[in-house]
C-alpha cells in the first residue's frame, strides 16, 4: 500500500511534467496526448488526464482553441503558455537535479549490494 | 432484439442500445459525482463525455454498425478508467482527499412495480423507508378524513417520475448507483415501462375496474335497475290512466287538451314507446353489467330499437300535425259601452254567471239555477296557460267602453274564427267598479289553440282608474309595483292624462 502510494505520487509529478513536455511541441489534441503517454507507459487510463489538463489550464500553464473536427464535434487543442513555460524550463531543471540525485543513490547502493553484508532488497 | 436510445453526447446523435445505455449512465454519474468536489467538474466531466463520444463515434466507424453495445460501452470505461482509477491517482496528489464515501442518494421515485394504483405509496415506502403497508394505511385513513388523501396522491402522480431504468430503481431503494451495484441489480428481473401517463392512467383505470371498481359499478347498477324498474312501473300505470281508466276530465287541461281527442291514444302510445323502451334497455344494461349476465337477445334489442323508432316516427307525425293547427289565426272585437264615471275600480271576481255548459259540466238542472252567479273554486283554471291581458286606452270621443278581442289559432282562418267565437269570458259593470273573471272558458270538448282574451278600457282624460293587486297580474306594459305608495297597498290607482295612462301617485309627486 505505502509502495503503491509512492509510486502514484512519483507518476504523478512526472505526468504533470511529460504532459508540459508534449504540449510545448505544439497545439496537440488530447487524445495524441493520451496515445504517446500510453506508448510511454506512463498512463493507464485516460480519465486521469482530464483534470490535470484542467488544473493546469486553471494555472494558467496552458491555454486551448476550439478547431473543427471533419469527424465530429470542434476540439480542444491545447497549447503552452508563456508561464508554462517559464515553469517548463524550471521542470526541466529539476528534473536534471532529480536524476542526478537519484543516479548517484543507486550508485552507491549497487555498489554497497554488491559486498557481502547486505541484506536482501525488499 | 434490442431496444435502442438516441443519446446527446458531446454535442454527437449516438445510436446505442438500451442496457449499454444504462451502464453508461451509471458510469457518468459516477463520475460526475467523484468530480462534483472539483471546482472545475463540469469542464472536466464535458472533455470526458466529448472523449467518449469519440470513441463511440470511431467504434461505430470501425465495426460499421448503427448502435452501441454494451461491450463497447465496456471497453470504453476500461480505456477511461473507472473512478476507482481516479481515486488512487488524486489520493496520492492531494493527499489527504476523501474517498467517495458519501452516502447513497436516495430520491422519491414511483414504484410501478409495486404499484396498486401507480406506486406512489411504494416509492414514499422507499423513501421513508417504511413498510409499504403503513403508507397505505395512512393514504387510506387521510382519504376517509375529507378525502384529502386522493387529491395529494393526484399530485403525487403527476409530479413524482416513476422509476423507469435500472439506476433510477436503485436510487430509489437508496443503493448506490455505481456500477457494482449495477452488476448486482442485473441480476434481478427488471421490466422497463416507457409509457404516457394518460395510457398509464387508462390501464389502471381498466385494472380498477376488473377489480375493486367492479364492486362500485355494481351497486350504481343496482340502484339503476330498482329506480329504474319503479320508473318504468309508474309509467305503465300513467298509461293505463290515459287510455280510459282514468275521469276522462282530465282530457280538458292544459296541456293535454292541445292534443286533439282523436289523436290522443296513438301520441299517448307513441311517447309511452318513445320513453319506456331506453328504460327498458338501460334497466336491461345494468342488469347484465351487475349479474354478469350474457349479453340480450339480438332479436330483442332489434325488435325494441324498431318499435322505439316507430314511437319516435308516430310522436313527430302527430306532433306536426297538431302544430299545423296553429298555423292560422283570428280574432273578433266586442265592445260594450259603459256608463261614465270619474272613478272606475277594477277587480278580479271569481264569481260568474252559471251558464248552460255549467250545468252540464256538474250535471245540475240549468233550469233551477238560471242566471244565478257560481264560485269559480279554483285559483287558476288548467284549462290552458296566461291568456288574459288589459290595457287602457285614451278615448277620443269622450264615451267610456270595454273592447274584448277573442284570439285564436286554427288550422284555416275559419276554424280559428270558430275556436275565437268559443271562447267565454265575463266581466260585470256594478256602478263605478268593474268585476273580471280570473279564467278564460273554453268549451269542454275543444283543443287548446292558443286562445285569448285582450281587454281595452277606453276611458277620457281625466278618468282614473283604482286596479287590485289580483287584477294586476292581467297588466302588461305598465310598472304596477312602481305605482304602489305602500307596500301592502291593497290597489293602485292610475289616472288617463294626454299623453296616456300615468301613476297617479307619480304624478302627485312630481306637481307637488
Amino acid at each position: 500500500m505505502i509502495a503503491e502510494n509512492t509510486q502514484t505520487q512519483m507518476r504523478k509529478g512526472i505526468l504533470e511534467y511529460c504532459v508540459l513536455l508534449i504540449i510545448s511541441r505544439g497545439e496537440i489534441y488530447a487524445s495524441d496526448i493520451i496515445a504517446e503517454l500510453k506508448q510511454a507507459k506512463l498512463l493507464v487510463v485516460e480519465g486521469t488526464l482530464y483534470p490535470l489538463l484542467t488544473r493546469l489550464k486553471n494555472n494558467g500553464l496552458l491555454s486551448y482553441n476550439w478547431v473543427e473536427s471533419t469527424s465530429g464535434p470542434p476540439r480542444k487543442y491545447y497549447t503552452l503558455t508563456e508561464t508554462g513555460r517559464a515553469i517548463l524550463k524550471q521542470l526541466d531543471g529539476t528534473w536534471e537535479e532529480l536524476a542526478y540525485a537519484i543516479d548517484t543513490s543507486r550508485k552507491v547502493t549497487d555498489q554497497q549490494s554488491k559486498e557481502p553484508t547486505n541484506q536482501t532488497e525488499s | 432484439m434490442k431496444k435502442t436510445h438516441n443519446i446527446n453526447i458531446g454535442n454527437s446523435i449516438i445510436h446505442i442500445e438500451e442496457d449499454a445505455y444504462e451502464m453508461l449512465t451509471v458510469y457518468l454519474n459516477e463520475v460526475k459525482q467523484h468530480f462534483s468536489k472539483n471546482a472545475d467538474d463540469f469542464e472536466i466531466v464535458t472533455d470526458i463525455e466529448n472523449r467518449i463520444a469519440e470513441m463511440f463515434t470511431e467504434k461505430l466507424a470501425e465495426q460499421q454498425k448503427q448502435a452501441i453495445g454494451i461491450e463497447d460501452v465496456e471497453l470504453v470505461i476500461q480505456q477511461m478508467g473507472s473512478v476507482k482509477d481516479f481515486e488512487t491517482s488524486e489520493e496520492a496528489a492531494g493527499g489527504e482527499l476523501p474517498g467517495p464515501e458519501y452516502d447513497p442518494i436516495k430520491k422519491l421515485y414511483r414504484d410501478t412495480d409495486q404499484a396498486m394504483i401507480a406506486g406512489v405509496c411504494a416509492g414514499l415506502a422507499h423513501y421513508l423507508d417504511v413498510n409499504v403497508k403503513w403508507v397505505r394505511l395512512f393514504t387510506f385513513i387521510t382519504i376517509l378524513l375529507f378525502g384529502s388523501g386522493i387529491l395529494a396522491y393526484i399530485i403525487f402522480w403527476f409530479m413524482v417520475p416513476k422509476a423507469k431504468t435500472r439506476a433510477e430503481k436503485m436510487e430509489m431503494r437508496g443503493e448506490e448507483t455505481n456500477l457494482k451495484g449495477f452488476a448486482n441489480s442485473y441480476l434481478q428481473p427488471f421490466a422497463v415501462q416507457s409509457r404516457g401517463f394518460v395510457a398509464e392512467f387508462l390501464q389502471v383505470v381498466g385494472g380498477f375496474l376488473q377489480g375493486s371498481g367492479r364492486v362500485i359499478f355494481k351497486i350504481i347498477a343496482g340502484t339503476i335497475v330498482f329506480f329504474g324498474s319503479i320508473f318504468l312501473l309508474a309509467l305503465v300505470v300513467v298509461l293505463a290512466a290515459f287510455l280510459g281508466f282514468w275521469n276522462s276530465d282530465v282530457y280538458s287541461y292544459f296541456p293535454i287538451n292541445i292534443v286533439n281527442e282523436e289523436y290522443l291514444v296513438t301520441l299517448t302510445l307513441a311517447v309511452f314507446v318513445i320513453l319506456a323502451i331506453p328504460l327498458l334497455a338501460l334497466i336491461l344494461f345494468s342488469v347484465r353489467v351487475a349479474f354478469n349476465g350474457r349479453s340480450s337477445n339480438r332479436v330483442l334489442s332489434y325488435g325494441l330499437l324498431v318499435i322505439w323508432l316507430a314511437g319516435v316516427v308516430t310522436g313527430i307525425f302527430y306532433v306536426a300535425k297538431i302544430s299545423s293547427e296553429f298555423k292560422e289565426g283570428a280574432e273578433f272585437a266586442k265592445v260594450t259601452p259603459l256608463k261614465s264615471y270619474p272613478v272606475y275600480a277594477l277587480n278580479i271576481d271569481r264569481a260568474r254567471i252559471f251558464t248552460q255548459e255549467d250545468s252540464l259540466n256538474y250535471r245540475i238542472d240549468a233550469n233551477g239555477y238560471k242566471d244565478k252567479k257560481i264560485l269559480n273554486d279554483l285559483d287558476d283554471d288548467f284549462n290552458m296557460p296566461e291568456s288574459i291581458s288589459f290595457r287602457m286606452e285614451k278615448s277620443m270621443d269622450g264615451k267610456v267602453s270595454m273592447n274584448t278581442n277573442y284570439k285564436s289559432r286554427g288550422k284555416t282562418f275559419e276554424i280559428a274564427l270558430k275556436n275565437a267565437q268559443n271562447i267565454h269570458y265575463d266581466f260585470l259593470q256594478a256602478d263605478s267598479s268593474l268585476n273580471f273573471s280570473p279564467t278564460v272558458h273554453i268549451p269542454k270538448k275543444a283543443n287548446w289553440r292558443g286562445q285569448q282574451i285582450e281587454l281595452v278600457l277606453n276611458i277620457p282624460v281625466g278618468t282614473e282608474v283604482k286596479i287590485s293587486n289580483k287584477f294586476a297580474e292581467f297588466l302588461g306594459g305598465y310598472n304596477y309595483w312602481d305605482c304602489k305608495q305602500e307596500d301592502d297597498d291593497e290597489y293602485t290607482i292610475w289616472v288617463m292624462t294626454d299623453s296616456g295612462v300615468k301613476c297617479k301617485y307619480e304624478r302627485l309627486k312630481k306637481e307637488n
